[in-house]
C-alpha cells in the first residue's frame, strides 16, 4: 500500500513539472502575427524575462526540490510508518496465524493422544482384567493340586507308615535282634496258621 | 533191620539236619560218589584200595538214624531211592529270615513242620533284611507274612491314632486296615 503511495505521489510531482514547462515553452513559442501583438508579446516577454529570471528560476527550483525532498521524506516517513504497521500488522498476523495453527495442530495432537491414551487405558484395563481371570484361575488350580498332592502325600505317607516305622526298626535295631529271641514267636505264629499251611501242603502236593 | 518192610521208605526217618533240597541233592551225590567207589575198590587188587572217603554228618546221622549200613549195596541203593523219592515228592516250603539263622535254629524250625505239617517236609531258606523280625513262609499256593514289616502294617491303625493324638490335625486319607496277605 505505501510503495503505491509513493508511486503516485512521484508521479503527480512528474505531471506538475511536466505541465509547467509545457507552458513555458509554450509561451515561449508563440509568435505574434502583429507588430502590436509582437510588441506586446516582447513586452510580455520581457516582463517574463525580467519576472522569471534566471534567479527567479533558480530559487523555483530550489523551493521545488526542498518541497520535493520535504515530500520525499514524508512521504518516506510515511511509507516507514507504514511498513513498520504492515511489518506488525504482518507479525501480528503471522504470530495469530501460527498460534491458531499451532493450537489446531495441538488440539488434533492432543485429541489423537487423549484417543491413543484411552484406547491404552481400555486395552491396559482388559490385559489386566485378563490376567487377573488367568491369575485367580491359576491360583484355584494351583491351590486344588496343592491340595491333591498334600492329600496324595499324607495318603501314601500313611499307606507306607508300616515300611517307615519298620525301616527305622531296621536301621535302628536290626542288627541287634537275635533270631533265637524270635523263635517263641514264629512257631507261635506257625502253630496259628498250622492248619492253613497244612492245607496248602496237601492241597498243593 | 526189616528191609523188606521199608521198601518204599515210606517209614524212613529224615532227620532235621536235612533241611531242604540243597542238602538232598548233596547227599545224592555223596551217595553216588560213595557207590563208584565201592564200585572201583571191587575191582581193584586186594591191598591197592583207596582210602575209604569220608562221609558227611548228614549221611551218617540218615544212615544211622535208619540204622543203615552205607557198605551194604542194597541199602545204599534203598536210601538213595528214598532220597530220590523224597527230591520229586516231598513239600518244599520256603521260609525267608532276615538274617542267616544258625543250624539249631533252623533245626528247631524244620522240626515243626515235620512234627506237624509233613514228616517229609523240606524246608527252603531266604534270606530278606527288610522284614527286620520275623519270618515270611511261602508254600506252593500261599504266602504267610510272620514279619515284622507286616506286623507292623496289620497294626497301622494304632500308629496313625497315635501320630493323630500327637498333630493337632489327624491326617487326611487314611487307609483301614486290610486284612493279611495270603
Amino acid at each position: 500500500m505505501t510503495i503505491w503511495w509513493l508511486i503516485l505521489i512521484l508521479s503527480c510531482i512528474a505531471a506538475g513539472g511536466a505541465a509547467f514547462i509545457y507552458v513555458a515553452v509554450r509561451l515561449s513559442r508563440a509568435a505574434p502575427q502583429k507588430k502590436t501583438l509582437d510588441d506586446l508579446q516582447d513586452n510580455a516577454e520581457r516582463d517574463v524575462e525580467h519576472i522569471f529570471n534566471d534567479e527567479f528560476r533558480e530559487e523555483l527550483r530550489n523551493r521545488g526540490r526542498l518541497h520535493f525532498e520535504k515530500i520525499l521524506g514524508e512521504n518516506a516517513m510515511f511509507l516507514q510508518q507504514d511498513l513498520r504497521l504492515t511489518t506488525s500488522q504482518l507479525n501480528d498476523y503471522m504470530k495469530d496465524q501460527i498460534s491458531k495453527d499451532l493450537k489446531e495442530a495441538f488440539a488434533n495432537y492432543e485429541s489423537a493422544i487423549s484417543d491413543a491414551k484411552q484406547l491404552a487405558v481400555e486395552s491396559i484395563e482388559k490385559t489386566k482384567a485378563t490376567i487377573d481371570e488367568q491369575r485367580q484361575m491359576l491360583t484355584a488350580q494351583l491351590e486344588q493340586e496343592v491340595s491333591e498332592e498334600k492329600a496324595r502325600r499324607i495318603q501314601r505317607f500313611d499307606e507306607n507308615m508300616a515300611d517307615v516305622v519298620n525301616h527305622y526298626v531296621l536301621a535302628a535295631i536290626g542288627n541287634q535282634i537275635d533270631l533265637n529271641d524270635q523263635l517263641e514267636y514264629i512257631l507261635s505264629e506257625l502253630e496259628a496258621n498250622k492248619k492253613a499251611i497244612l492245607e496248602d501242603v496237601v492241597n498243593g502236593a | 533191620m526189616a528191609h523188606e518192610a521199608r521198601k518204599d521208605g515210606s517209614h524212613l526217618e529224615l532227620p532235621v539236619l536235612i533241611f531242604g533240597p540243597v542238602e538232598i541233592h548233596r547227599l545224592q551225590r555223596e551217595l553216588e560218589a560213595l557207590e563208584e567207589y565201592l564200585e572201583q575198590t571191587a575191582i581193584r587188587e586186594p591191598g591197592k584200595q583207596a582210602p575209604l572217603p569220608r562221609t558227611s554228618r548228614l549221611l551218617e546221622a540218615l544212615a544211622g538214624n535208619n540204622r543203615f549200613n552205607l557198605l551194604v549195596a542194597d541199602e545204599r541203593q534203598e536210601l538213595a531211592t528214598f532220597l530220590k523219592q523224597i527230591d520229586h515228592q516231598a513239600p518244599v516250603i520256603h521260609i525267608s529270615f532276615a538274617a542267616d539263622p544258625s543250624s539249631a535254629f533252623m533245626a528247631k524250625i524244620v522240626a515243626w513242620f515235620r512234627t506237624n505239617i509233613h514228616p517229609y517236609a523240606l524246608v527252603q531258606l531266604g534270606l530278606q533284611p527288610t522284614i527286620a523280625a520275623g519270618c515270611i513262609v511261602r508254600t506252593s499256593n500261599k504266602s504267610f507274612d510272620f514279619s515284622l514289616r507286616h506286623h507292623f502294617y496289620d497294626h497301622r491303625q494304632l500308629l496313625l491314632e497315635a501320630l493323630g493324638g500327637a498333630s493337632p490335625q489327624p491326617a487326611q486319607g487314611a487307609v483301614t486296615v486290610t486284612g493279611r496277605q495270603t
